[in-house]
């Protein structure tokens, strides 16, 4: 979910309306656009507003969000205009470039006043489109540059990572590609993308100055903005074509709503099978026309509309119309939706301008029957009985470390399902049995009353090559209890309790495990299966959880006995 | 009021009734307790501040063996007057030593004595006997006395003899029959606290505390009288087994949902990218699919997929350029490896992606979930690694916007207790529209309670289902923490004993 700060001023002139700092207004008006205020910093004169929608980069700056309220707002009906002047500047794609990254788009501004607000918010604009639309600059990245210093037309070539040196944006000195992912912020943070082609891609004017290292860094000199520039060229590139149009023509869109004049540039694309296109000009400002069905609309949201009034509240959602015809509507999609992938998208605009809040909610009782998983009502028996066993039942994580299930419990490591990326390496893989937590539990408990009695029914997970996700799920049941006497005969009497409850006929056998004490612990057979094990804890293990007194514990496979 | 042992009431309505001051030894002959019980309950009654413990030099009064014996059978003197008085007040020295039961070693101590005690006049000319004053009762000395004291006891302390037996010792020093020795003994003392106590201990005593089978066998319990309880009194905690509140307020959700119509499904915790995000239209360069948004497994690193293989087809057209939903798809490169992904589920909406997907399932259908989630969160206040997601689907024909905010306002009802709801326009890859719910509750005011839509024909549409699915979450960890008073997520996961110990079954 992108959040952005927007400077509350500026937001108050471009919406045109005063707010008077009521928050909770623009709150309710924000959520036409599925956002809202996160905090308002008053002193900075800073709005926080959270859009939920990861969809909407055009609601990512001050001009976008301001441009999507108004017309909910009514001010301003329907898509807003741009225009963009002819082509300026002429940018040749090398054809090395296809495997790398294939496409760029460029616009140019000019006659822009950049104040500090102004460069502020772009930079924002820019991070966030990068980020999240751009994919981590993957997808999309995006570059500014001082025009007035290049010189026409561009080169959008690959070069080898040692052929060509700059001075990227924040350094003094020449560096090399290859010393740039080395030595540059920016370049060990995006290598990863470039890295894993012999060539990098480079963006160059006809005096073979450096514009940018894409999609990694601006050169210092081109690169660099200032209060006083004034004209500027926006290069987006990018491995997605409408993707790259897209980045660029909503950076530019920004950049007009501020005073800008847009100037276009065009991209000469090799002779290759690979593009479907030769010269592009872009930005490309160029609404979609998508038809919308009347009947399919009145079936999604239950609602009599006609089409007129289908098209007025797309007006409210500032989408345009083209035409109404008998059982459609024909709707114009401005260039920055670019959110607009189905009819079902304006359908919820309809409903957004219609107001959630203004349709009658309807509940009708369809001849549905439910029910329970089958094994809820023994597992709800399982617990019951446990709780009428003066046991407290626990509710623990199942992400734990190896050191926890097999270190502390004095046993040797086993394979279990352990993640890429765990936040902390307390919750570094999934449990595959249950005594280590409630160990983890009474360990945290050793100032409270004793006797100490919990159990957990829970789940564990174990590697299974015969699934789909070559693991299963299971359902274990662990009791423990901890006190100056506790003792083998103490458990075992409860596990009888419970197996008698439960009808189930049951045996213990001798066996070694050394998380137990030795000569104190069996494993539990029921119809011939081992289905668990019970025992006095090896005071080596309680030593390891901090346990002060004896404990005896059981833990036994529900799926062997119940289910 | 307090509670005490009975040994503790022994103790101190002895100390009452002995004068306040009283050395140990003393005490446990007069308990017939043990030493150690007298310490033990000494102490207890000492940390409530009900007695004083001092250690005290006492002279500590022993009888010999000769004194013992004598204390038994009264002394020789007073046995040969019984044996002269049996006589008829004067007979022969011989027949009156027969006559006493004497042993030899006596006979002459007990002549001296009765001389010198002016009991009897000794003729020693006719070796004859006879009372000095036949019309006089002879009553016991304090000589006598004192060894009687004495009788059954160990050695006593000089201060626990009244002054007039005190006066006797001497003399029975002289006669050997008992000797005095310097000794420090803890002593006892009743305070003024314990003395207030001491009043109601004697009331205590007077009756029978536990009521036993053998007082209720043998039918003793008619005459006695059980003692009264200070029923205000603190006593120790019980505390019981008892389910977990949250899984408690999980059946209870469980149990609205059934009311409701919607069958419960279950899926496994590793799942595949493919249910998690693909099914669900979320592209595969999505930020959620990232190391920072979901929790990746590493070996096993893929998935099984060649039980969908139509379904992934489907799926990898609609993300590329739309297949036959009507859309226009993601536009992008779909990897086939990248579905095979195995993650921990991020949220429980991959259980309605198999439902719909195995088609097993009749129109109109309700289903719901409630399943263990994933994200890679850092564990705070307001974020777990690991939660709990209720979530399902309908399915009918007819449905529209309206029956998806007639089913959130109806758990709104049923499952949040609300008294007013409202609906806000909201996000998720898979929906469209996509409606958020806030319930309002007295007291509690308004929480986000859920986040619902209709699944985008991008979903629906490659599984083959050819009706409107409405898909819905509910915000229950909210709920659930709003209804229990904590303002700290991990509380779910609470570590505390104490806590779920204490906590009120709601």
């Amino acid at each position: 979910m992108p959040t952005i700060e927007v400077n509350y001023s500026e937001l108050e002139t471009l919406l045109g309306i005063e707010l008077h700092d009521n928050m909770e207004r623009l709150d309710e008006m924000l959520s036409y656009v599925k956002s809202e205020v996160k905090y308002f910093n008053k002193q900075e004169n800073i709005v926080s507003v959270e859009i939920k929608d990861t969809n909407r980069p055009d609601l990512w700056s001050v001009e976008g969000l301001a441009r999507g309220l108004r017309s909910y707002l009514k001010i301003e009906k329907g898509p807003r205009n741009y225009f963009v002047n002819t082509s300026i500047v002429e940018v040749n794609v090398s054809p090395t470039l296809k495997n790398i990254r294939p496409y760029i788009g460029c616009s140019i501004i000019k006659e822009i006043e950049l104040t500090d607000n102004i460069i502020r918010g772009f930079m924002h604009l820019q991070d966030k489109l990068d980020q999240t639309y751009g994919r981590s600059r993957q997808k999309t990245s995006i570059g500014l540059y001082d025009f007035n210093q290049i010189s026409a037309p561009l080169s959008y070539v690959a070069v080898k990572p040692s052929d060509f040196s700059f001075v990227p944006l924040g350094f003094e000195e020449k560096m090399t590609l290859s010393e740039i992912l080395e030595k540059h912020p920016k370049g060990i943070e995006y290598g990863h993308i470039v890295k894993k082609n012999d060539t990098y891609p480079l963006l160059i004017d006809s005096k073979q100055k450096v514009l940018s290292f894409p999609p990694i860094i601006n050169s210092n000199d081109l690169g660099r903005l200032t209060e006083k520039t004034r004209n500027l060229l926006i290069e987006v590139t990018g491995t997605m074509y409408q993707t790259t149009i897209n980045t660029l023509n909503l950076v530019t869109l920004a950049l007009i709503d501020r005073g800008g004049i847009a100037y276009s540039a065009t991209v000469n694309y090799p002779e290759d099978k690979f593009y479907s296109f030769r010269n592009i000009v872009t930005p490309v400002f160029k609404s979609k026309t998508v038809r919308l069905d009347i009947e399919y609309t009145r079936k999604v949201l239950g609602l009599d509309l006609t089409a007129q009034k289908i098209a007025d509240l797309l007006l409210i959602a500032g989408l345009g119309i083209e035409k109404i015809n008998k059982s459609s509507v024909d709707v114009i999609v401005p260039c920055y939706r670019v959110d607009v992938m189905h009819q079902i998208d304006l359908i919820e605009d309809v409903a957004v301008a219609y107001g959630y809040n203004n349709i009658e909610p309807l509940w009708r009782d369809l001849p549905t029957t439910g029910s329970m998983l089958p094994n809820q009502h023994l597992k709800d028996v399982a617990r019951e009985l446990m709780v009428g066993l003066g046991y407290q039942e626990t509710l623990n994580y199942t992400l734990t470390s190896q050191e926890k299930l097999f270190e502390k419990m004095n046993l040797e490591r086993q394979k279990v399902v352990e993640l890429v990326n765990p936040k902390i390496v307390t919750m570094a893989c999934l449990r595959n049995w249950l005594l280590p937590s409630l160990l983890e539990f009474l360990g945290n408990n050793q100032s409270v009353a004793f006797p100490q009695k919990i159990f957990e029914l829970g789940k564990v997970t174990l590697l299974d090559d015969l699934s789909e996700t070559l693991t299963r799920d299971e359902y274990w049941l662990a009791g423990i209890t901890t006190h100056p006497i506790s003792s083998f005969t103490e458990v075992k009497s409860v596990l009888a309790s419970f197996f008698m409850n439960l009808g189930v006929d049951w045996f213990l056998e001798k066996t070694s495990h050394s998380s137990f004490i030795e000569g104190r612990v069996g494993k539990i057979i029921v119809n011939k299966k081992e289905v668990g094990v019970i025992g006095e804890i090896n005071p080596k293990v309680l030593e390891n959880w901090n346990l002060e007194n004896p404990a005896a514990a059981f833990e036994v496979n529900l799926h062997k006995i119940l289910f | 009021m307090v509670d005490f042992r009975v040994q503790e009431l022994t103790i101190l309505s002895l100390l009452g009734r002995l004068g306040g001051k009283v050395s140990i030894l003393q005490l446990i002959q007069e308990s017939k307790l043990s030493d150690s019980a007298v310490m033990r309950a000494g102490l207890t009654l000492k940390e409530k501040e009900f007695i004083n413990i001092y250690s005290e030099p006492s002279t500590v009064v022993s009888l010999s063996s000769e004194g013992k014996l004598h204390a038994e059978k009264n002394l020789p003197e007073r046995n040969l007057l019984n044996s002269i008085i049996g006589l008829g007040g004067s007979a022969t020295l011989d027949k009156a030593y027969a006559e006493s039961g004497l042993s030899k070693q006596f006979e002459q101590i007990a002549l001296g004595w009765i001389i010198r005690k002016k009991w009897c006049i000794f003729d020693s000319k006719n070796r004859l006997l006879s009372l000095s004053n036949p019309k006089k009762l002879i009553l016991a000395g304090n000589d006598e006395k004192l060894l009687r004291y004495f009788l059954g006891k160990k050695p006593v302390s000089l201060d626990s003899i009244t002054e007039d037996l005190q006066s006797a010792i001497d003399v029975l020093r002289k006669r050997k029959l008992l000797y005095t020795e310097e000794k420090t003994y803890r002593m006892l003392e009743i305070t003024t606290l314990g003395t207030e106590a001491v009043k109601e201990a004697k009331i205590v005593t007077e009756k029978v505390t536990q009521l036993t089978p053998n007082l209720i066998i043998s039918g003793k319990w008619k005459k006695l009288k059980l003692q009264e309880y200070n029923i205000k009194a603190p006593v120790a905690k019980t505390w019981p087994g008892k389910k977990h509140p949250y899984l408690r307020f999980l059946e209870e959700v469980r149990n609205t949902l059934v009311t409701l119509g919607f069958k419960e499904m279950t899926g496994s915790t590793v799942e595949l990218s493919f249910f998690n995000f693909d099914a669900l239209y979320t592209p595969q360069d999505h930020p959620a699919r990232e190391i920072f948004g979901i929790y990746q497994v590493k070996d096993p690193k893929f998935g099984d997929l060649s039980g969908y293989a139509q379904t992934l087809e489907k799926v990898e057209a609609t993300h590329e350029n739309g297949w036959k939903t009507g859309s226009t798809g993601w536009d992008y490169k779909y990897s086939r490896s990248e579905a095979k992904r195995l993650i921990l589920r991020g949220h429980g909406t991959c259980l309605s992606a198999r439902t719909l997907q195995s088609k097993n399932f009749d129109v109109p259908s309700k289903f719901f979930s409630i399943a263990r989630c994933y994200r890679p969160e850092v564990v705070d206040k307001t974020h777990l690694s690991e939660f709990n997601q209720v979530e399902g689907i309908v399915v009918d024909e007819k449905l529209t916007l309206r029956d998806l905010l007639g089913v959130l306002a109806r758990f709104a009802i049923e499952v949040a207790g609300a008294d007013k709801i409202r609906f806000k326009p909201d996000y998720f890859p898979f929906t469209e529209p996509s409606v958020e719910l806030s319930a309002y509750k007295k007291g509690y005011g308004w929480i986000e309670f859920g986040g619902s839509g209709i699944f985008r024909p991008e979903v629906t549409v490659p599984l083959g289902v050819k009706v409107p699915v409405i898909a819905w979450g509910l915000g229950i960890d909210r709920l659930f923490m709003m209804r229990s008073g904590i303002t700290d997520i991990r509380e779910i996961f609470s570590q505390s004993l104490d806590w779920l110990r204490r906590k009120e079954v709601t």
